[in-house]
Parts: C-alpha cells; structure tokens; sequence
C-alpha cells in the first residue's frame, strides 16, 4: 500500500511539473478519478488523458471508438448496442468485427463519422494532433485515451466509464484488475535482483526493435519479475543491434505476433537467427511467444498479458496458478 | 548534349597511387569497422579474432564465443555487404553517366529502384506462409521488380534497332514515377507494415549476414568484370555516338551489354539492402573531380571509393546513436551531399 501511495505521488508530481512545464493554466486534472461513482451524472466535465476538458451534456448514445483498445472497453462495460463505429482493427471481442468501420487506425473517414452523428468519440494519442482538432471544429465531442503507465491504463477505464454513465461497472473491472496486477507483482516484489532473468522484448524483428523504458511493455516486464535489457534505450520502441542483443546475452526472448501480415515472424526469427544460437535463452529454450494484443493494447487484457509474461519471466512462482 | 570530352591529362602515377592509396585505405576502412561497434570490442581481441580465422594461423582463443559472433557473423559480413554494395553502386552509377553522357544520371535513373520497391513492398504484403521462400520472399521480389522494370523501359525506349539515350531516361522517368505512385498507395494502405516498409526503403544494412553476401557475390564480379572490360569504348563513348561509331563501335550492343551489367549489379545490391541514395551518384563525380573522367580508372577508383563511403556510412549509421540504428541512406545523403558540394566549389571546372 505504502508502495502503491508513492507511485501515485510520483505520477501526480510528474503531471503537475509536466502541466507548469507546458504552461496551461486550466485546473489541475482530475486524472485520478473521483471514486465515489455516483458522479456518472450528467452533465460531466473532466480533463481526458491529452489534458484537454471535455464536456459531455446527457448521457451518449452513439459511441465511436478510433481503436481496438477503446473497442474492448466499451464492450467490457456492457456498451455493445451503443457502439456504432468501430475501426478495421477492432477484432476483439469477436463481435467488434461485425460493427460499422469507420476507417483504419491513423486514417479516420472523417465523413463516415460525421454521417454517423456520434454523441462522443474516444480517440487515442496518434488522434490527438490532426483528427481530433478536425473532428471537433465539426461539433463533435472526443475523449482521448493516452495511458502511459498500467495505473493510467485502469485510469483510462475509468474515465470511460464516467463519460458513458457506467463508472460503476468501471470500478468494479478495473478494482478487479487492480487484484489481478496485484497477485503477480505481491510474488516479485520478493525477487531479488539476481533473480530476475534479463528478458529481451522483440516488437519486431526487421528492423529489430524493442522496447525502450518509457513503454507500458516495459512496466509489464518489470511487474512480471524481469529485467528488460533494452532499458535506458531513449526512444519509446528504439532499434536495437544484434550485437547489443548478444552481450547482453538475454534469459528469456519474448516476441509478440500478430502485427499485420508479418504474425510470427519475429517469433520465428528468435528460433532460428542463427547468429542468436549462443544467447542463454537459445540455449535453454526459453524462447516464446505473446499474442501483442495482450501487452501494446491499452485494455482490459493488459492484465491477462502481464500474467502471460509473468508465466514466461518465472515459470517456478507462476506456472500452477494456469 | 554538348559535353565536351573530357581530357584530363593527369599524370598516371596519380591515378595508379590513387588506386593503390584507396585500396590501402578500404582495408584500413573496413578493419575498423569490424572493430567498431555498439558493443565495446578491445582492438586487440577484434584482431585476434581475425587473424585466428586466417589459414594456418593456430591460436587459443581468449575470448567469448558471444564475441566470435559478432566479429565474425555480425560486423564482417555487414562491412562486406556495404562495401560490396557501395562498389556496385558507384560502378553503375559512373556506367549510366558515361552511357548517357549526362551528370545526373545515377543507377536509379531507369526505374530500377522503384522497380525493386514495388516487388520489395508487394513482398512485404504477402501472406506470413510466403515469408519463410529460402532467402525470403523480398529480396526475390525486389530483385526481379528491378529487372523487370529496366527491362520494359528498355523495350518501351527502343526505336527499331536503335536506343536513344533521351528517350530512355524519358521512359525510365516515367515508369518510374508510376511505379513510385503504385508503391505510395501500397504504403498508405499496409497498416502495421509501414515501419517496416519505410525502413527497408531507406536502406539498412542490419541484418546482413553471409548467406546474402554469397548470393549476391556472383552477380557483383560479374557485372563489375564485364563493365570494367568496356571502359575504353566508354571512353569513346564520351565523343559522340556517331563518331564512336565510326570508330568501330558497335554503340547498341554497348549500350544494351553495359545497361544490362549496370542494372544487375544494381539489383542485387537493392535487393538485400534497400535503396540506398547518392553513393551511385556522388562517387563517381567525386572520383572524376579529383583523379580525371578516363573510364579506365574512373571505374575502378569509383569501385573502391564507394566501397569505402558506403562502408563507412554504415558505420557511422550503427554507431552514431548506439545501440540504436540510423538507416544508412540518412547518413549517405547528410554526408555525400556536403562533401560533393564542397568539392564542387572548390574544382568550379567542366566535370563532364
């Protein structure tokens, strides 16, 4: 608990140094949502995770979501029937296949929304810069989601669920998730350093990269007990040379599939690069695979993705709760 | 086209010590880029590693095998494959200028690039399953996109017998803004590939390993052996088309062998690698201010010479923000393009 108190201490300070740095002047953001949940009454008025406030008058019955993460909340929130658009790559759960597309990820059809007449939008942080200003000099009303850490992942849940009139059902999925998170990090919080394998991340794998310190992944591997050998990297996802992968000589290879058409390719090439054969992962066949939807999406299934690597990273504290 | 031949008498000494000096330098070069890395790689131990791999050299290794690997199947191979690349480059790229007599010319100028992108981006396209055809699907596809495409340019610029050298650069222009149109959409459209895709584009040389370079090896010597073997009659080529033909020439079977060597050299160095810009346009230029436009040593000083810029480039590119990587062709640019405009003040001549 006392843990969990100066994280929270620490992300409010950061916000705070961020917000002067930035010269806003709006109120301090109320990121941390208000729990009593009887707030889901409108009108809301919130800053989103871009800092921008948003208003929203009565309860909205058109949701457009412009990713797969947003999708999977909403339906995790029982708002299926008030979902009308979705973009192409919502494929979870099932059923957000069958929805209205209204364009790929980056590639909004602006006229498909505006047709649609949605009562709100919720964007992501590849939005923030050209679709949401367009989209709201057209009358529109758009959250953005931007999570950068787990905490705000459950933030973002939260915020959802305020704006849709479910922050009940919000709080429960996400004090949920808090326990789940909790059950793995309570069992590595005892590791010590040399206990944690060095665990090397492959995003993709031509051009190899990986993950840098700032990522969500990042956290997850930390949380799941291992030691990421690409962190201090400066960039979000940063290239990483096969010969840095060498001397550092990885315990545990993860690599996520199902990125486009490629699926497991970066899988395949942690197998049987043959240049990677003297690397302590190779040799003890530590090598797996994570679907990528569980780790990069900001959703509901973060948690199941940090069990998952919590079950690769630590075999012996994690392998008979499955 | 009113260039004026070029005759530069410079002394042979200098080309000949310049041939030798870039020789001495490529080796120089290329050990030190096998000792440099992102990893931090003792000089002494990069030499022993090298040395023990010689013929009848008997050492006890004290080093780790992680360390063999990336001297031996990491960096040597990478510093091969750049200065194979480089050489083809430049070597195509003083063939196409001589060819067509024209300073701009570069090995890309007749749609080869684009060619080798679109096949390379269809590549990229394609299903996982297809991904795992011997060397990968990519390469393939880009060698023969390149090939393909030089060869419909060639066949469209034909007038019966005869290959005008305007109409060419015309079709190949042309051809090339279509295809670079096609593979525009095919980025905008490929979703989670477009990473991979814009990077391949820039050109990389991160993951070459041995196997690549003894593919594209043959058609390296072979392409270089051929057009180092034209380059009296490119020498005559410089004059005029008709007045080289009266000297003997037969101009379309010299221009259809050295487009043919020219365009395969350049597709195999594309196709592992990328496209990579301004070697095949700045060495050759860069070669011909300082040691003189005589064919005879312009290529082989620009085959050196590139080899020894792309090299480097790449060397720069691994290591300049390690242990992440910047595409070659970022680097290729940001230095040749300075460097070739500082020479260009300085020798302010007819380069052609």
């Amino acid at each position: 608990m006392k843990r969990k108190r100066y994280k929270l201490g620490i992300s409010y300070l950061a916000s705070v140094i961020l917000m002067s740095l930035l010269g806003a002047c709006t109120p301090t953001p109320a990121e941390e949502p208000a729990l009593p949940v009887e707030s889901a009454t409108f009108p809301i008025e919130t800053t989103d995770q871009a800092d921008r406030v948003v208003r929203v008058e009565k309860m909205p019955e058109k949701i457009i979501s412009l990713a797969p993460s947003n999708t999977e909340i909403l339906y995790a929130l029982g708002l299926e029937d008030r979902l009308v658009g979705v973009t192409e790559y919502c494929n979870y759960p099932e059923a957000a296949k069958e929805k209205p597309q209204i364009g790929g990820f980056s590639t909004v059809d602006i006229e498909k929304v505006v047709e649609i007449e949605p009562d709100l939008i919720l964007a992501t942080n590849i939005h923030k810069d050209e679709i949401v200003p367009q989209l709201e000099r057209l009358g529109l009303t758009v959250l953005t989601i931007d999570p950068k850490t787990v905490d705000e992942v459950l933030e973002a849940i939260n915020l959802i669920g305020q704006f849709t009139g479910k922050a009940e059902e919000a709080s429960q999925l996400t004090a949920e998730m808090e326990k789940q998170i909790k059950a793995v990090t309570d069992k590595t919080a005892a590791l010590t350093e040399a206990q944690k394998p060095r665990v090397f991340y492959i995003l993709w794998h031509d051009p190899l990269m990986t993950v840098g310190s700032e990522t969500r992944i990042h956290e997850l591997i930390e949380k799941a007990g291992g030691i990421n050998i690409a962190q201090g990297l400066p960039d979000e996802y940063p290239r990483i040379s096969l010969e840095a992968v060498i001397m550092a000589n990885p315990q545990v290879i993860i690599a996520g599939s199902g990125h486009g058409t490629g699926q497991d390719a970066p899988f395949h090439f942690a197998l049987t690069e043959p240049r990677l054969a003297e690397v302590e992962a190779r040799q003890n066949g530590l090598i797996y695979e994570i679907d990528s939807d569980l780790t990069s999406r900001p959703g509901l299934r973060i948690v199941d993705g940090l069990e998952k690597l919590a079950e690769f990273i630590h075999p012996e504290l994690f392998k008979e709760s499955q | 086209m009113n260039i004026a031949p070029p005759i530069h008498f410079l002394h042979w000494r200098s080309r000949i010590y310049g041939i030798l000096g870039l020789f001495i330098l490529l080796i120089v070069v290329a050990l030190l880029a096998v000792a440099v890395g992102s990893v931090n790689i003792p000089f002494s131990t990069t030499s022993s590693i090298l040395i023990c791999k010689l013929p009848l050299v008997k050492m006890t290794p004290t080093w780790t095998s992680a360390l063999e690997t990336i001297i031996l199947e990491i960096r040597l191979p990478r510093v091969i494959m750049a200065g194979l690349v480089g050489a083809a480059l430049a070597t195509a790229g003083a063939t196409y200028q001589g060819l067509f007599r024209n300073p701009l010319a570069d090995p890309y100028l007749i749609g080869v690039a684009q060619g080798a992108a679109l096949g390379a981006v269809i590549g990229f396209l394609l299903p996982s399953s297809w991904h795992s055809v011997g060397f990968g699907i990519i390469p393939l596809l880009a060698f023969c996109g390149a090939l393909a495409s030089t060869a419909i340019v060639y066949s469209l610029a034909r007038v019966g017998k005869t290959l005008p050298v305007t109409i060419l650069i015309l079709a190949g222009v042309a051809l090339g803004a279509l295809l670079g149109s096609i593979v525009s959409y095919l980025i905008i459209s490929s979703g989670e590939r477009i990473h991979s895709i814009m990077f391949w584009l820039m050109g990389s040389f991160s993951l070459s390993q041995w196997s690549e370079v003894t593919v594209i090896l043959p058609y390296m010597f072979l392409g270089m052996f051929i057009i180092l073997l034209y380059a009296r009659p490119l020498n005559l080529m410089q004059l005029d088309e008709e007045q080289a033909q009266q000297l003997g020439i037969n101009v379309e079977r010299l221009k259809l062998v050295l487009l043919s060597a020219a365009t395969l050299i350049t597709a195999a160095a594309v196709s592992f690698v990328g496209i990579i810009g301004f070697v095949g346009i700045i060495i050759p230029h860069a070669v011909r201010l300082i040691w003189g436009a005589d064919h005879r040593f312009l290529l082989p000083l620009s085959i050196l010479t590139g080899a020894v810029f792309l090299i480097l480039a790449d060397l720069i590119a691994r290591t300049a923000l390690a242990p992440t990587e910047i595409p070659v062709g970022v680097i290729t640019a940001l230095c040749g393009a300075p460097f070739f405009l500082y020479l260009l003040r300085r020798k302010r001549k007819v380069i052609f």
